[in-house]
């Protein structure tokens, strides 16, 4: 274990007029499950692409492994490789990020990247459509696939790279229930491998299902509180001020009443 | 639900060690022009809408239209560099008022000044094309020369009348510019479309108009999430014929983005009652600040010509 990604006071804003992100600090460890829950907007992808390098902050500081990275720094073609293949970054619309012909290409895209063999990044590429159960798609044209599929096949074009870092914007995103809990099944399986399992959302069930260190943005892009899933969870007020849970009417067969809504803060189930 | 874990997956990982000077990366022309597009599409967008304190945003579009066109043929008839120079003054307080970051926009003013109104005319600086008094000489031949309709005199310099010459056209250059962007920062884009009703353009064309450009908008959303997407997987060498392959799959993925965009808009449309003919809400009369400020342009106006 060991610090993997720093952040330092980070300060983002769109063309110095829209705030994104302010003061952010945190620290997330090696094999961690870390979320960043919040409400729409409130930063939540925007902290992700710094991590990953995509954009840079305006003010403060993004250390990798105690490595500095800048917007300069990652212009240099070793520490963009290292980077790069510790990271994987899975999109929350998948159509962005699938880019080549068939299924198969795109599983190869990244080993074949990295310098790896034919052979070898075939086989990875094999066992990991095994590993996810998708074979069928082997040489579907990326564009004919439905949604879940294109997830299934961004989180395995990511994969073949076996990166250190999985880094997930909304991971449940326009799934159906099933293809929900085999992504539930998947990071919390891959965070017993050992990989570093970063990924942002809204949803509380989610948070409840994977127990994850939590950190929370507000509706004023700043970290209100980190903790266990538990601790936030359990704390009614603070979910309601920053707008995680509302008053709503709910039914349960013929009872129907109204209560803020969360299933693990009323229901405790 | 799948399969074992696959073994390269449990495979430790190596501790990243970084080392300096192995060269940069260079991201590929292409995808770097789109994002540029992409981001200038969105700060167009976004300078207009994030400023709701701007007194400028609120006055009647199509006063504000009319007052552009007109301070722009102003602006083309002024023909001395101080009527070029009252007009500047004029416009930067106009900049002043309309509280338009000039940061954002100076940068894109001066470069486009530069070239437009500043390198394509610095050739009008010398004596073989703008005759006149000599004030610099930069090089003298033993004799002059005819070449074909060209006289080169035997000295080359730069004259009064073409620093005179040159100085207006950038300045009329510099200043038509300053205008157009103030005019685009200082407006939302659905009020600037409106404001074209001066010009008897119909609303369709108008809806059309407006419609283009959101698609616009949320396509270069989708580039820009495109280009980070590529970003983050770029990590090796990638050959120019995959990059190729690539670059063509992702233009064929935003036209087809683009497709299902408008049909899915149309659909829409249509299932709000459109049925051939756009009616939009009439726009409010005219208001005192309004009034002020057309004044104020026309009086602007005048100014820079009697000067």
């Amino acid at each position: 274990m060991g610090k993997i990604i720093s952040l330092k006071d980070i300060n983002y804003s769109y063309f110095g007029k829209i705030p994104a992100l302010k003061n952010i600090s945190s620290d997330i460890e090696s094999g961690e499950m870390f979320c960043i829950i919040g409400q729409n907007g409130s930063g939540k992808s925007t902290l992700l692409n710094i991590m990953n390098a995509l954009i840079f902050p305006d003010s403060g500081e993004v250390y990798f492994k105690e490595n500095k990275i800048t917007e300069k720094s990652i212009h240099d073609k070793n520490l963009n490789l290292r980077l790069r293949q510790s990271m994987g970054f899975i999109f929350q619309n998948p159509d962005v990020q699938l880019f080549c012909p068939t299924v198969f290409d795109e599983l190869l895209f990244a080993p074949l990247q990295l310098n790896m063999s034919i052979d070898e990044a075939h086989e990875r590429a094999e066992q990991t459509l095994s590993y996810l159960n998708i074979e069928y798609l082997k040489d579907r044209a990326v564009h004919m696939l439905s949604g879940g599929e294109k997830k299934k096949v961004a989180i395995a074009s990511v994969l073949t790279m076996n990166p250190e870092i999985l880094l997930v914007d909304e991971p449940l995103s326009g799934l159906d229930p099933k293809t929900q809990t085999f992504f539930i099944e998947l990071l919390l399986e891959l965070n017993k491998a050992g990989k570093t399992i970063i990924f942002t959302t809204h949803q509380l069930d989610l948070v409840d299902h994977i127990q994850p260190r939590v950190a929370v943005l507000s509706e004023d892009h700043t970290i209100e509180k980190t903790g266990t899933a538990t601790e936030i969870l359990n704390d009614e007020e603070f979910l309601i001020s920053v707008n995680l849970i509302h008053e709503h009417i709910h039914k349960h067969g013929e009872e129907t009443h109204k209560h803020y809504h969360s299933h693990y803060v009323f229901h405790k189930h | 639900m799948w399969n074992t874990i696959p073994a390269y997956l449990l495979e430790q990982h190596e501790p990243v060690v970084f080392s300096e000077n192995t060269g940069k990366t260079k991201l590929p022309f292409l995808e770097r022009t789109l994002r540029k597009i992409a981001a200038t599409i969105k700060l167009m967008y976004l300078q207009s809408e994030v400023t709701t304190e701007k007194k400028i945003l609120h006055i009647h579009p199509q006063v504000k239209v009319f007052s552009f066109i007109y301070l722009i043929v102003v602006i083309s008839l002024a023909n001395t560099v101080c009527s070029q120079l009252t007009a500047f003054a004029f416009i930067v307080v106009f900049y002043l008022i309309s509280k338009t970051s000039y940061k954002y926009v100076y940068r894109k003013i001066l470069f486009l000044s530069f070239v437009f109104g500043l390198l394509i005319f610095l050739p009008a600086l010398l004596n073989g094309i703008t005759p006149g008094k000599i004030v610099f000489k930069i090089f003298t031949f033993n004799t002059s020369y005819q070449f074909w309709i060209y006289h080169i005199p035997q000295t080359i310099g730069i004259t009064d009348s073409g620093i005179h010459i040159v100085s207006l056209l950038f300045l009329r250059v510099l200043n038509s510019i300053s205008l157009a962007m103030l005019f685009l920062f200082s407006s939302s884009f659905p009020q600037l479309i409106k404001g074209f009703k001066v010009f008897f353009i119909p609303d369709t064309f108008i809806m059309i108009i407006s419609l283009a450009y959101k698609f616009i908008f949320i396509l270069s959303k989708s580039i820009e999430e495109t280009y980070f997407a590529l970003k983050s997987r770029l990590a090796g060498n990638v050959n120019n014929k995959n990059l190729q392959n690539i670059i063509s799959g992702r233009v064929f993925y935003i036209f087809k983005k683009a497709k299902s965009n408008y049909e899915n808009t149309y659909s829409a449309m249509v299932s709000k009652g459109y049925c051939g003919k756009v009616i939009f809400q009439k726009e409010n009369k005219l208001k005192v600040a309004d009034v002020y400020f057309l004044l104020a342009a026309i009086v602007s106006g005048i100014i820079i010509i009697l000067i």
